[in-house]
């Protein structure tokens, strides 16, 4: 496995989209490792290891934004593959950033890690009105709303949202969690979040220990 | 103003742009950030904690021009791209104030252009920047920055509760927020008697329509400065636009700024550099303006004072400040809280950094990142300005060496979130004093810095 771990690290790093998504293929293929195995194995362990280099900003934003998106590549060629349900998606989330705030940057890079992770992500951008997450739980089957302020002046429509959840009886179909800079673990809980992260690693911790 | 002429050439760019979706935008930005960065040749030394190369600065300059022309701005509301030939923003610039007056009689002051090194004073503006406020202390706190002769303009805080409530956005809330605001900042600068000092405006508005309403009769003056942002990375939206448009309709002085992200989507610190210089050479010539911040933030610190932020803010003003007349300014956004050494260091890290990089306004201070409720005092702003004044004329050599020891004393904290102590308990309210323990600690500092070889 450490050789098939560094060939798409390798190719992951130069930016080979379509050489990363080859290289799944011919493992499976000519090597004869199993999809599951593959995705379990070799695609994560690579994915760990760059939001870990994320983490210590030693990789940036762009290239997450690779990696996600050689991710999805490769689960999507190895499903053909895989003949039952693998949990090859870890669960469906429904991210943005909350009414009356613009902050996009911060949301994107929690957004792409957690996709680097596993997740399926549903990015409803910024200035997200709360009913627009209310309706992803509805219509979309989300497991986890992650909402994101940077703006204290827009931190009350994350409480909203929750309470709109409450209110029409989903909020127990869902985990949720926020985030951003005047937010902390303190707010989160006094609104009734089921958790909060500081920055896209915590976020990926915390979702992995929420859906475990 | 000469320069706000060209309202509707903008706002016809608005609805007459190539339609796109954000996310092939960004990339746009991602791959052509990344294309120019190499080749001109844009390399970050850790070694330095400030650009001292002139020839990497014009650089800079060349690659934002070009970043700017083959990639434009993008407007949220219309999901269109903005396009700009290099003429027209070389045009724009050409017209761009190189100079303003904020306030009004005795407490008038003058923003002039500057350059890298250059002896011409800066202009210090006070304010704890987006910090929550209790209305409570709201106008004391903004009384202890104007009461300090070394502040020339101040700018409100952010409530954390009036009338009982929560701020909230976008709502009747805001408006009655942006309104007190007005009542209590006007009260601090009379009972600081300095009743012509300007006021940037309005800090509770955080969509239009605080702005509208309160740059109307009766609010916020001529006098004052007003302010609007570009969106991270290189986008507006209708609601900025529509503060813009007031403000060139009603005659104000606008000030905006740009706070690019460190390891978003333009990458580490030669991305940074290139699109902070390209953000703020925008401001002017998409918002008609005359002042433009910059004040890029760390991902996890929230902070710019991380060494790979302070040393990319550096090149991006002297990337400006040598190739136009712009009026740039930088805030200082430290990781550290009132009484706390590191909150002091990290500001004559930024302020002398800015001050030699020819920034004409140097903007805070937004103590532990503007997010701890009342965490905010006068005394960091003043000790701020102080550093920018002594660093008048400083050889860019010699103020690196300083930063370079500044950093060394503050770095290790950047992540421990040193928020210190709150204005109540910091400040006398009655002598409206620092405490001996947080005036003590502020000449400790000084005098540290000041062996460093700040000229106190």
């Amino acid at each position: 496995m450490d050789k098939l771990f560094d060939n798409l690290m390798s190719f992951v790093q130069e930016g080979e989209i379509e050489a990363s998504i080859t290289e799944a293929k011919r493992a499976v293929e000519e090597d004869g490792i199993d999809a599951v195995e593959y995705l379990q194995s070799v695609l994560a362990p690579v994915m760990n290891n760059l939001g870990d280099q994320f983490s210590r900003m030693e990789i940036f934003l762009p290239d997450l934004m690779v990696a996600a998106e050689a991710a999805d590549g490769i689960r999507d060629e190895l499903m053909q593959y895989i003949e039952v349900a693998s949990d090859a998606q870890k669960g469906k989330v429904v991210i943005g950033t909350i009414s009356g705030d613009n902050h996009d940057i911060g949301k994107k890079m929690v957004a792409t890690l957690l996709g680097v992770n596993g997740y399926e992500i549903l990015d409803l951008g910024t200035d997200v009105d709360p009913m627009a997450f209310v309706n992803a739980v509805k219509r979309d089957k989300v497991d986890v709303v992650a909402m994101s302020s940077l703006l204290s002046t827009s931190m009350p429509f994350v409480s909203e949202t929750i309470q709109y959840l409450v209110a029409m009886g989903l909020r127990d179909q869902v985990k949720v969690v926020v985030g951003g800079g005047p937010v902390n673990p303190e707010w989160a809980e006094e609104i009734g979040a089921d958790g909060y992260g500081h920055d896209a690693k915590q976020a990926v911790d915390l979702l992995d220990r929420l859906l475990a | 103003m000469k320069n706000h002429s060209r309202l509707l050439k903008i706002l016809r760019k608005t609805e007459t742009g190539e339609i796109m979706e954000d996310k092939v935008f960004d990339k746009l930005v991602t791959a052509t950030v990344k294309e120019l960065v190499k080749k001109y040749d844009i390399k970050y030394n850790k070694e330095d904690a400030i650009n001292m190369d002139d020839d990497l600065a014009d650089r800079i300059f060349e690659a934002a021009l070009e970043l700017n022309t083959r990639v434009g701005m993008y407007c949220i509301s219309t999901h269109r791209r903005m396009e700009f030939t290099r003429e027209e923003i070389l045009d724009a610039l050409k017209w761009a104030p190189d100079h303003v007056v904020y306030g009004a009689g005795l407490d008038q002051c003058t923003v002039r252009s500057r350059e890298p090194e250059s002896t011409i004073p800066v202009i210090n503006v006070g304010s704890p920047y987006g910090t929550p406020i209790n209305e409570e202390y709201y106008s004391k706190i903004m009384e202890s920055y104007a009461q300090e002769p070394e502040i020339d303009t101040i700018y409100g805080g952010t409530f954390n509760e009036v009338y009982g409530v929560k701020p909230k956005t976008h709502s009747p809330w805001e408006i009655l927020m942006t309104w007190r605001e007005i009542e209590l900042t006007y009260t601090a600068i009379q009972r600081a008697n300095r009743p012509g000092l300007a006021i940037g405006t309005g800090a509770n508005s955080v969509s239009e329509v605080g702005s509208l309403t309160t740059t109307s009769f009766g609010g916020f003056r001529q006098t004052d400065w007003h302010q609007t942002c570009f969106i991270s990375e290189l986008k507006t939206d209708y609601a900025n636009l529509m503060r813009m448009t007031h403000e060139v309709k009603s005659g104000l002085i606008i000030h905006d700024f740009y706070n690019p992200i460190y390891g978003g989507l333009a990458g580490g610190s030669e991305g940074l550099a290139l699109i902070a210089t390209a953000g703020v050479m925008m401001l002017p010539v998409v918002y008609l303006s005359t002042t433009h911040s910059m004040a890029p933030a760390h991902p996890f610190f929230n902070s710019n004072t991380a060494p790979e932020i302070v040393w990319s803010i550096s090149a991006a003003q002297q990337a400006l400040t040598r190739n136009t007349h712009i009026l740039t300014t930088v805030m200082t956004s430290p990781s550290g809280g009132p009484l706390t050494e590191c909150l002091l260091y990290e500001c004559a890290a930024i302020a002398t950094m800015a001050s030699v990089s020819g920034a004409s306004r140097i903007d805070g201070v937004r103590s532990a990142v503007g997010v701890e409720v009342n965490h905010c005092t006068g005394l960091e702003s003043k000790f701020n300005a102080e550093c920018a004044n002594a660093a008048l004329g400083m050889s860019r050599k010699q103020a690196n060496e300083i930063i370079k020891q500044c950093e060394e004393r503050y770095v290790e904290f950047l992540g421990k979130q040193p928020i210190g102590k709150p204005f109540q308990e910091v400040y006398d309210l009655t002598l409206m004093e620092p405490i001996k323990e947080w005036q003590d600690m502020y000449l400790k500092v000084k005098d540290e810095v000041r062996k460093m070889g700040m000229p106190f």
